[in-house]
């Protein structure tokens, strides 16, 4: 392999490494504050990209002006399956010990609805959106990058800024924040702990809708998509540390180069294999996993 | 008092499945029982470690892909009776499970379940894009054909008829019901639940966790291996696909967590409920109607987690076999009024 091809390769990784490290910054968000690992991460994420599609198929909505309404979309379906499905488990883990594999299970049976709601509506088939942007390319230094996924890397960066700004300076982030620190001290402190989640929940699912709709012009849609993407966020999470919003992006830049680069030597469906690798790899290195920190 | 309740709920169960096929002779019928039965079955031998130990494996649908290649291989290749290869390729997938489980068993709670979902899908993707391994052709995603002999022949595990297929799989889930019985009466069982009670305080008594967790496993592995074997026989086929998907390993944990987890019954009990209820959907409904079955697995476990974490085996528990009424706490007056 040739220093042009590896090149190619690391760069075209690093692109969609930082969109990899954005789709997990929910999840991150998400386990930081409420100790959930959300299963459903990745169904999330496809729901969203259905929701683009469905716009750019039916009313011919361009995927960047559909985020107006992905992200409001999952935002509120993140707040409503925070507050109908998981806020009776907490509720309950209350006066009982925190117990991590029934909110596992518990989304995990979100993730089933969604991911065959979606393959009942819409068949299995291979959705793919065209538009202006998905071939275009621009040059640097003789290497063709993509436009599509320059926009996704640069969005990624902008919303980790953003959101690590919001929870450090916001009064809703100070209370996050705080939530996350100490449940019951929050709630002492006159904090609405239920309405904390409720936001946190749903705020970690808007950011899908707008990666989403980010991904849909250069990613091809299928209902099972979103195992993949949830597996993948949840190591880009273990990679770059709990909760931690660089982190995640940082998470998500090794994953995507690793990925691209292993796709050199094999094929792209074999690819997998690898990401699947280094998961159980650093998950053993690491023998507490995530919580080994908290 | 557990043995007694699983009496008086199993028996007529038992006697039930007996007769079913004699007072419906119908091959549809027949066939979907059995279907039944094996989803039980596979629910059972996942519940053999999962139950105990409390650790959820979503990647167990490997060990039934393993067994079921192995002995269809085994078949094809060099005419071994399935029968002989069902039992060697348990035996390797306990092979195989032993170094896998040494790794992950010491992961907690959710990290387990995700590794071994990684492990499972690493596994079935490399099936999948693989033709040929070593000179074994593995035909990737198109799967393989057991070849009719013609007939029926006990040897071959071909028979005529549903009938001989509904009674073996009847007879592994008896006989996967007695191995739990006896696991859970042997120091094994009694070592699970101390582990899955208090990991650290078990092992602070001296038991091992990993010995007995992996022991565990390797019989789930080969039972589970066995219901692979027997499920590429029903349909003569074998794809990665339907047989180690991660659809299978859900199937496996929903049933047995919606029964009753760490139970003999309960994963029964949670196959008996789900599956015909997703059949009954599915087929009127209809076929084009894809993924509902499995909609209704998501509602059911939430609900299970949420309103029944014990299964639905506990409340049936209390109404047939209630306890006998624990004696009322001794309050010492003095001691509550000195605080």
């Amino acid at each position: 392999m040739d220093a042009l091809t590896l090149s190619f390769a690391v760069i075209n990784g690093l692109l969609l490494g930082g969109i990899y490290g954005g789709v997990a910054l929910g999840l991150s968000l998400i386990f930081g504050v409420m100790r959930v690992i959300n299963f459903a991460h990745g169904s999330f994420l496809m729901l969203a990209m259905y929701c683009s599609y469905l716009l750019w198929a039916s009313l011919g909505v361009h995927p960047y002006v559909s985020i107006l309404v992905t992200v409001p979309f999952l935002f509120a379906v993140g707040y409503v399956v925070q507050s109908v499905v998981i806020s009776p488990l907490i509720r309950r883990e209350r006066a009982l010990v925190v117990e991590p594999t029934s909110a596992l299970l518990l989304t995990a049976g979100v993730y089933l609805v969604v991911d065959n709601s979606v393959l009942m509506a819409f068949g299995p088939d291979v959705r793919s959106v065209t538009t202006d942007i998905t071939y275009e390319s621009i040059f640097v230094a003789g290497l063709p990058i993509n436009m599509a996924r320059l926009i996704g890397f640069a969005a990624a960066i902008l919303v980790a800024f953003a959101l690590s700004f919001w929870l450090k300076h916001s009064d809703m982030g100070r209370a996050i924040r705080a939530t996350a620190q100490n449940r019951d001290a929050a709630a002492m402190s006159g904090i609405n702990v239920p309405l904390i989640y409720n936001v946190t929940f749903g705020l970690g699912c808007a950011v899908l809708g707008l990666f989403g709709a980010l991904l849909v012009p250069f990613f091809s849609i299928t209902p099972t998509i979103g195992l993949s993407f949830g597996i993948k966020s949840f190591l880009v999470v273990v990679l770059g540390g709990i909760g931690s919003i660089p982190g995640s992006i940082l998470g998500g830049l090794l994953l995507g180069v690793f990925e691209s680069v292993a796709a050199q030597f094999v094929t792209a469906t074999s690819a997998a294999i690898f990401s699947f690798g280094l998961f159980i790899v650093i998950l053993l290195m690491r023998p507490a996993g995530l919580m080994g920190r908290a | 008092m557990r043995v007694s309740f699983t009496l008086i709920l199993g028996l007529p169960l038992l006697v039930a499945a007996l007769i079913l096929p004699f007072v419906v002779a119908d091959n549809y019928v027949v066939h979907s029982a059995a279907m039944v039965l094996y989803f039980a079955y596979m629910a059972s031998s996942w519940n053999f470690v999962c139950g105990y130990v409390g650790q959820v494996s979503l990647g167990h649908a490997a060990f039934s892909g393993i067994a079921g290649y192995a002995s269809v291989l085994l078949f094809t290749g060099l005419g071994l009776s399935p029968w002989i290869g069902m039992i060697l390729g348990g035996i390797l997938a306990a092979a195989i499970s032993v170094p896998v489980g040494y790794a992950t068993f010491r992961l907690k709670g959710p990290y387990f379940t995700l590794t071994s979902i990684a492990f499972a899908e690493i596994l079935r993707i490399w099936l999948e894009n693989t033709d040929a391994f070593l000179g074994i052709p593995l035909k990737g995603a198109q799967g393989l054909t057991v070849p009719p002999v013609g007939g029926t022949s006990f040897v071959a595990f071909q028979f005529d008829g549903k009938l001989p297929y509904y009674f073996i799989i009847l007879a592994m889930l008896v006989g996967v019901m007695a191995a739990t019985r006896l696991m859970e009466r042997s120091r094994l069982g009694f070592y699970l639940k101390a582990i899955r009670g208090n990991r650290d305080g078990s092992e602070a008594l001296g038991i091992d966790p990993t010995r007995y967790c992996l022991t565990a496993l390797a019989l789930s592995a080969f039972l589970t291996g066995l219901g692979g074997a027997y499920y590429a026989q029903l349909f003569r086929y074998i794809n990665p696909e339907r047989n180690m998907g991660i659809d299978l390993s859900i199937d496996m944990a929903v049933m047995t967590i919606v029964g009753g987890q760490g139970t003999i019954l309960g994963p029964t009990l949670g196959a008996l409920v789900l599956h015909p209820v997703g059949e009954v959907v599915r087929a009127t409904l209809g076929g084009h109607v894809l993924g509902l079955h499995l909609i209704l697995y998501g509602v059911v476990l939430m609900l299970a987690v949420l309103y029944f974490p014990k299964g639905i085996i506990a409340p049936l528990q209390r109404w047939l076999a209630p306890a006998p009424k624990a004696p009322a706490p001794v309050v010492k007056p003095k001691e509550v009024e000195g605080r």
